[in-house]
């Protein structure tokens, strides 16, 4: 196992492009071109202000992916420490100097760009355990000691994101993080610990939750008690999405989300956008479309030789699905709404960079499955 | 595939780790059913979203509301109400453009245009007079005097173009109902959302509201609200026997002319898409599901000597009597005990499947498309039959609530809440809820809390007035907080005879010096309701009934009442 890093085959640059997977790409262009859709309609029948940006940043982003995906995973492999640590002290840094928005300090401005180091952190995390359990053994999987690491992997940032405060992002971390202890094997009386821990919390945490959040908890638990207050924005995404219907109201004729009773309509509250003006059948699409490409980033994993591969793939796509479900369980009234976007869909810049990135990883484990990985 | 792969994968490593990677592989097909379901879960929520939920709202919308620009030049038709008064009606106006190649002195131009329009600045008009485009426009929507003036200036660049602009007479008097247009003159919201292509194709429209009764009934709200500091009120004033509605009021409300400049508060309507817990009015509804479903006698006893212990609640008394009840009693003096023990006895299918009768339960149909879903208690078990036969866990609108008193007193017919004045003009429905008995001992009631119960500030002399107090409290952080308060009344007069139902409702009032510093229904929204009443007999000449020597009609249930000074 020791030693240097091995090549199998070198790949000709055609052949690597060959490698690519097309079809998880036209699936992500699919999304993404709802995403334009939904945003042209926000915006009243109009590019500006989001859909022309956002078709930009997806260009970008996606010649990015394929450049990542063409890069040699062994080169992630190694990144995998550094991209962390950067993480680590871009969200230290936000804390410090990153400017107030929203009453959460989550960004930081390049000055082209505003930088959301807990988006890069959550990529971050999956790279830096892929790499941690790649070389573990089925006994270091048993022993607690083995495991104290990526615990710390995990809680470091997911401490920090808890800081801003973003109970999402460092939910969803958390999760991502525990799917991927799941597949590598971890003693399943481990996770009855964590959920015994994260359960014996919950008073503490709930001490510690700022007021809105609380209110947030509570609203979700009853939303209809302040339909004017924070119940509004779930009181009023329900009405849109049962205004709906079967068929929709058609493209540019969502009523509710025009007429401005839906907050937020071109970043988190989209999915309700959608499934106004194209119904229950447009919804289900979309979802359909989500669902293949979780099963296609799953497909990818099981198709790695090499385990950083196959923990890489999964903990990805776990990560995007779990985007999709917080996104479209919270606009329908099923969690509370804790303001995580639609992957591909919602408006913004960071968030879209952060899911292509990703899928330019997922794709470079495809492309490089068969090297093999080792230690270095 | 996945599997195959996997098998070929494991096949190609061999030993101890060939464990593991079944493990891992297990634990692979695991994690995949786990997120497909949660994907089948999502699903299956929008599909309940959309379409069984939805379905009420999307059978409104796909009959009544059309947002299609249709590209006809028929005007816009009036909105009028049951007398005939405008209420929304299009007047066609001239806007004014510029095409600046013709301009032949800009600078001149642009300083006579300011005279007329003293809102326009010199420095933009004369920047739009002079840009390179061949069509700016300067002002919209003039006056004929206004037209005259810029036609008086002579110059050729300028022109007119016809505009339809919608108008509502009556201001923000029932912005919320007859809803606003935005500048092409589509519907937006209210009746000019739901009738959108109606009011396109030329149909006018004539409305149940009687825009006498609505200024009395806004007039008064805005009283109680300003005379309780309160953050918000509604009124609603409806005909018993149809439930035809003949005012509504949602306050804060807005001028439907600049709706957009309107904020969300103000917008909100808190009539039928507002859903609050209304508290005790709601014994209404519990007493008369006790009364149509046992044939309890009016002697029938609750104690409520103790503070009930429900699960994790326990029920108090407001006006805590702490002795043994009977049924009118209970009524009166508005005992959450004894109401509790009144909805116990009903029995939790029986009671539900009253309120669902009654409309409470379900998104109520109507002409508008703002209806909010009322919030049930989910699961319905004993301690919620309890709490909400006083009223609490259950949340309605109040045009939900106002249309369930009138199906309860008319006589027992079910009645809808209803803006459209239909040809049939008094088509009472024929779908009995409860029977005449249970109407006349509910309507007995009634009267008996206004004559010597909470509700004694509501009574006018002559008008018989009957109705129910209703102090809830709103969820804040911590639970119920007992600082916020939405006090409410709903009354129907006269008792003899019940014609209109007359409810207020005033969001988060404070007590002032006059009512003692106390902010309950009795006192907020109570006088608002007599107030209301008294404007009504006024406006529509309601004979007033003799007051000595004919018996109150809630006399008979006098011998079932223990006073306190007796």
């Amino acid at each position: 196992m020791a030693g240097a890093i091995t090549i199998q085959s070198e790949k000709s640059f055609l052949r690597k492009v060959r490698q690519l997977n097309w079809g998880l790409m036209i699936l992500i262009c699919l999304v993404a071109c709802i995403g334009f859709a939904a945003l042209y309609s926000a915006a009243g029948g109009n590019f500006s202000p989001w859909a022309s940006k956002q078709l930009i940043r997806f260009c970008v982003g996606a010649v990015i992916m394929i450049a990542i995906a063409l890069t040699d995973i062994r080169f992630w492999y190694r990144l995998s420490w550094p991209c962390y640590i950067a993480g680590l002290v871009l969200l230290i840094a936000v804390e410090i100097m990153g400017h107030i928005g929203m009453g959460a300090q989550r960004w930081i401005d390049l000055g082209f760009m505003q930088l959301q180091p807990s988006e890069v952190m959550k990529i971050a995390v999956v790279m830096v355990l892929a790499r941690y359990f790649h070389s573990a053994t089925l006994e270091d999987m048993r022993s607690i000691r083995f495991l104290i690491v990526p615990c710390l992997i995990i809680l470091t940032p997911v401490a920090l994101v808890l800081l801003q405060p973003d109970l999402g992002t460092s939910l969803m971390i958390v999760m991502a993080g525990g799917a991927m202890f799941f597949i590598a094997g971890a003693s399943l009386w481990i996770f009855g610990i964590a959920f015994a821990a994260a359960a014996a919390s919950v008073p503490v945490t709930w001490h510690f939750l700022h007021d809105y959040q609380k209110q947030r908890v509570l609203t979700f638990l009853d939303p209809e008690s302040d339909p004017l207050g924070s119940g509004y924005h779930i009181t009023q995404s329900k009405i849109a999405l049962g205004s709906g219907g079967m068929e929709g109201k058609g493209f540019l004729q969502g009523t509710q989300s025009h007429l401005n009773f839906l907050p937020e309509k071109q970043t988190d509250f989209i999915f309700t956008l959608w499934a106004e003006e194209w119904g229950l059948f447009g919804g289900l699409v979309l979802l359909g479309l989500f669902g293949l490409i979780f099963l296609y980033g799953l497909w990818i994993a099981s198709r790695s030789r090499h385990h950083y591969g196959r923990y890489l793939a999964l903990g990805l796509s776990v990560n995007f699905s779990l985007y999709v479900f917080i996104n479209i369980a919270m606009v329908m009234g099923l969690i509370p709404v804790v303001g995580a976007p639609l992957p591909l869909v919602s408006y913004g810049g960071t968030a879209m960079l952060a899911v292509l990135v990703g899928f330019g990883l997922i794709m470079s484990c495809n492309v490089y499955r068969d090297s093999k990985v080792t230690r270095v | 595939m996945i599997l195959r792969r996997l098998r070929i994968n494991s096949i190609k490593i061999a030993g101890e780790r060939s464990f593991a990677i079944d493990q891992a592989r297990g634990r692979l097909v695991l994690i995949s059913a786990v997120f497909m379901l949660c994907y089948m879960v999502i699903a299956a929520r929008v599909i309940d979203l959309t379409v069984i939920q939805g379905h009420l709202g999307h059978e409104r919308t796909a009959s009544l509301q059309d947002s299609h620009p249709s590209a006809t030049a028929i005007t816009r038709a009036d909105v009028v109400d049951r007398n005939g008064v405008l209420l929304a009606t299009t007047l066609k106006m001239a806007s004014l453009y510029a095409d600046p190649a013709l301009i032949t002195d800009a600078e001149s131009t642009a300083k006579g245009l300011v005279k007329i329009f003293p809102s326009l600045s010199y420095g933009d008009t004369l920047q739009k007079l002079q840009s390179k485009k061949h069509f700016v426009w300067v002002q919209r929507n003039l006056t004929p005097h206004e037209q005259y003036a810029v036609l008086e200036l002579g110059q050729p660049g300028l022109g007119f173009q016809r505009t339809d602009r919608r108008i509502y007479p009556q201001g923000e008097l029932s912005s919320h109902l007859i809803g606003y247009t935005n500048v092409d003159n589509h519907g937006l919201a209210g009746i000019e959302r739901s009738f959108d292509r109606f009011l396109g194709d030329g149909k006018p429209l004539t409305l149940t509201i009687d825009i006498r009764l609505q200024h009395a009934l806004r007039r008064e709200v805005q009283k109680a609200m300003s005379d309780f500091t309160a953050k918000a009120g509604v009124g609603v004033i409806m005909d018993v026997a149809n439930g035809e509605v003949l005012a509504g009021v949602s306050l804060p409300d807005f001028d439907p002319h600049k709706a957009g400049a309107a904020n969300s508060d103000a917008i909100f309507n808190r009539l039928s898409l507002g859903v609050y817990e209304l508290g005790s009015m709601f014994k209404i509804f519990s007493t008369a599901a006790l009364l149509e479903t046992h044939g309890s006698p009016m002697s029938t006893t609750f104690d409520a000597r103790e503070p009930l212990k429900a699960g994790r609640f326990t029920i108090n008394d407001y006006h805590a009597q702490k002795r043994i009840l009977t049924i009118p009693e209970v009524f009166m003096h508005s005992s959450n005990i004894g109401s509790a023990l009144m909805g116990l006895e009903v029995g939790t299918k029986v009671l539900k499947d009253f309120y669902t009768d009654l409309g409470l339960l379900t998104p109520m149909e109507i002409e508008i498309s703002e209806v909010g879903k009322p919030m049930v208690p989910d699961p319905w078990g004993d301690v919620s039959t309890m709490t909400a036969s006083y009223g609490h866990g259950v949340a309605t609108t109040p045009f939900q609530l106002t249309s369930a008193v009138s199906t309860i007193v008319n006589g027992g017919f079910f009645v809808k809440p209803k803006l459209i004045l239909g040809a049939d003009n008094d088509n009472k429905s024929d779908l009995r809820i409860v029977s005449p008995q249970t109407a006349e001992s509910m309507r007995k009631l009634l009267r008996l809390v206004v004559s010597d119960g909470t509700g004694k500030n509501a009574d006018v002399p002559g008008y018989s007035v009957g109705g129910k107090t209703g102090t809830a409290e709103k969820i804040g952080a911590k639970g119920y907080d007992r600082k916020r308060l939405i006090s409410s009344f709903v009354g129907v007069f006269p008792m003899e005879n019940p014609r209109y139902a007359v409810m207020v409702m005033v969001d988060e009032p404070k007590g002032n010096k006059e009512s003692f510093g106390y902010a309950t229904a009795g006192w907020v929204a109570a006088p608002a309701v007599a107030r209301v009443v008294s404007s009504m007999g006024a406006i529509l000449g309601i004979p007033v009934r003799a007051q000595n020597g004919v018996p109150e009609i809630s006399a008979s249930l006098k011998k079932y009442v223990r006073f306190e000074d007796e």
